[in-house]
């Protein structure tokens, strides 16, 4: 395996995805709306609707479903403010999941089945760059520009949130940090892995992207799940799930390369072209 | 002078699923030839190239290019490969001169300097310097093709395999191809194996030529070798004032005239063995039973006549 090769096809794929706003466009938009949006949103809206009491029943059959840690983290809080905080802290949540899902589906579909429906693949084939070193530089095209994306929803969504709650509250409102950090940076990062080897499973199997795209968009619904079940308040995300979870995908993540491993045999792939 | 073999594949079959679309080709091809492979559409080239550039497996037999062998040393094989795909297989959200630099560096081309100046040496050779910042995407049909040949030949390798160089082009940039691969052949006496299936290209470009049909080899020769041995027809073409079953019939009874055909109702063709000795045992027996003559002409059959025709038969 030589590495240069694998940064070769990573250097190449960039570039044409750079200039792609099929790919570029949503890697954008949708984390911009989830950590700029939801915030604001959820800070500013409650304002104009506080004098209705209906929002303190609300409240209070939410709190009483809480689990106890979290009743404690938001003892002292206003009514506001605590549902401020356990929305951007627990609700939120899952969505910072879906970045990643999002993002590194987007680009893998396009530099594997998106590669074979232009066509360009052939001649990429017949270049003397091993299977490895294919396979690798387009996992990491898909799994660095993700995690950057992800990374940076992060920080966005953090400064939002602490300037929202400054403005609306004029107190410091932060997500906690047990959670979000591992669930950020270990959680993602093996889901985004997830993402990319189902991409590469499925696009071996179809023609093009778009089928790639709207397959390995699959994996979105167990988070769609965990969205619910947040909601609902049947399942929180502390730490202990979020390194369960991290436990769960590495695995998965195991698994599934060992299969898309097996699955990219280049002298195939051009059969199942026509 | 013995020359080193290039390309060597014995009894090549690919299949797909119960599909034969390659059965058991074997040729070779000489260091420094240009040889072809000439068919209609779906005589299983491309298929068989794909084999020769390792991007397909051979269902059965082997092939060997510069002594390495397709399934066992692929990497070996790719380093010393060019290939011009069925399809230009560009990036086209890159520039030519992106498309360039990326293919240098995965064919090892890593010396910065020698890396530049062999892409602007190939850029200029096929007339795209000055694009070479447009997008490959912008390119005309025939820029694209020049600059996919461009590609297949970045690393200097000594066996080019050429599909369909000219097909989809107009005349014009067809014949810029031509030459430009003749002064390929000529400058840097590479192996060329080129797929065609226009006869022109072959006759213009190829030294020898396999003519193929659903994946069969039907005859391997020089052009001139298979114009001698296929355009064996020779046939005089009569026209009539209008003809009668008598004239089909007297004419027809001649010795050496094989085939008599009523063409149009006023037209004969006679396929004879021989035009000097024949024709005026042919016009004296038309004449004889009563027939009118007003034109006799004899066809000298083309190597494309021939060529159609052997496709033809093939199909029965
Ligand atoms: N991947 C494939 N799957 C199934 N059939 C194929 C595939 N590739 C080629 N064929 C079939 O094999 C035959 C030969 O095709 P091809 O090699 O492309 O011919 P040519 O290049 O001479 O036009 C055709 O009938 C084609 O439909
Ligand atoms: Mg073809």
């Amino acid at each position: 395996m030589r590495f240069d090769k694998a940064l070769l096809i990573f250097r190449k794929d960039w570039r044409e995805i750079r200039r792609n706003w099929q790919v570029i466009g949503p890697m954008i938009v949708v984390p911009l709306l989830l950590s700029v949006m939801l915030p604001v949103l959820i800070g500013l809206v409650p304002s104009f609707t506080s004098t209705q009491n209906s929002s303190t029943r609300d409240l209070e059959s939410v709190l009483r479903g809480l689990p106890n840690n979290i009743r404690e983290e938001v003892s002292g809080l206003s009514g506001q403010e605590i549902v401020f905080y356990i929305m951007i802290s627990y609700f939120f949540a899952p969505f910072f999941l879906i970045i990643p899902v999002m993002a590194s589906t987007v680009i893998a579909s396009d530099s594997f089945a998106g590669e074979k429906e232009r066509r360009t693949i052939e001649a990429l084939l017949a270049s003397p760059i091993s299977d490895g070193e294919l396979l690798l530089g387009k996992i990491l095209v898909s799994f660095i520009p993700s995690m950057f994306v992800t990374f940076g929803s992060f920080i966005v969504y953090s400064t939002v949130v602490i300037s929202t709650s400054a403005y609306v509250f004029g107190a410091l409102v932060m997500p906690p940090l047990a959670v979000w950090i591992p669930m950020i940076f270990g959680l993602t990062p093996v889901l985004s892995l997830t993402a990319i080897g189902l991409t590469v499973i499925i696009s071996s199997r179809v023609k093009g992207f778009r089928e790639a795209q709207q397959i390995s968009g699959l994996l979105l619904i167990p988070i769609i799940i965990l969205v619910l079940g947040q909601v609902s308040g049947a399942l929180i995300l502390g730490p202990l799930i979020v390194g369960l979870l991290i436990l769960v995908f590495a695995a998965i993540d195991l698994a599934v390369f060992v299969i898309g491993v097996r699955l990219f045999r280049r002298e195939e792939i051009l059969s199942k072209l026509a | 002078m013995p020359r080193n073999v290039a390309v060597e594949a014995e009894d090549l079959i690919r299949r797909f699923n119960s599909f034969t679309a390659v059965d058991r080709l074997s040729f070779r091809v000489d260091e420094g030839e240009v040889f072809g492979f000439l068919g209609p559409n779906g005589a299983g080239k491309t298929t068989t190239v794909r084999m020769l550039a390792c991007l397909l497996s051979p269902s059965e037999g082997s092939c060997k290019i510069g002594g390495y062998d397709v399934s066992r040393e692929p990497l070996k094989v790719r380093e010393i490969v060019g290939l011009l795909t069925e399809n230009p297989s560009l990036y086209e959200k890159l520039t030519a001169y992106e498309n360039m630099d990326f293919f240098a560096e995965a064919y090892g081309l890593t010396d910065l300097q020698e890396k530049k100046s062999r892409i602007a040496e190939l850029l200029e050779f096929f007339d795209l310097w000055e694009r070479r910042n447009d997008k490959a995407g912008t390119f005309s049909k025939g820029m694209k093709q020049k600059l996919a040949i461009a590609r297949a030949l970045v690393h200097r390798p000594p066996v080019i395999l050429l599909d369909e160089p000219t097909s989809g082009l107009d005349p014009e940039s067809a014949r810029s191809i031509r030459d430009l691969i003749k002064k390929l052949s000529s400058q840097d006496r590479s192996t060329i194996l080129l797929c065609t299936h226009r006869l022109e290209d072959a006759e213009k470009l190829c030294s020898r030529v396999m003519i193929v049909n659903q994946g069969r080899s039907i005859i391997v020769g020089s052009i001139t070798d298979l114009a001698n041995r296929m355009g064996g027809q020779k046939v005089l073409l009569v026209t009539l004032k209008d003809t009668s079953l008598k004239t089909v019939e007297a004419v027809g009874s001649l010795p050496h005239v094989k085939e008599v055909v009523q063409a149009s109702p006023n037209q004969l063709t006679i396929t004879v063995d021989d035009f000097d000795s024949v024709t005026p045992l042919v016009v004296k027996s038309i004449v004889e039973s009563g027939g009118m003559i007003l034109t006799v002409n004899p066809l000298i059959p083309s190597l494309e006549d021939a060529y159609l025709k052997l496709i033809k038969e093939a199909k029965h």
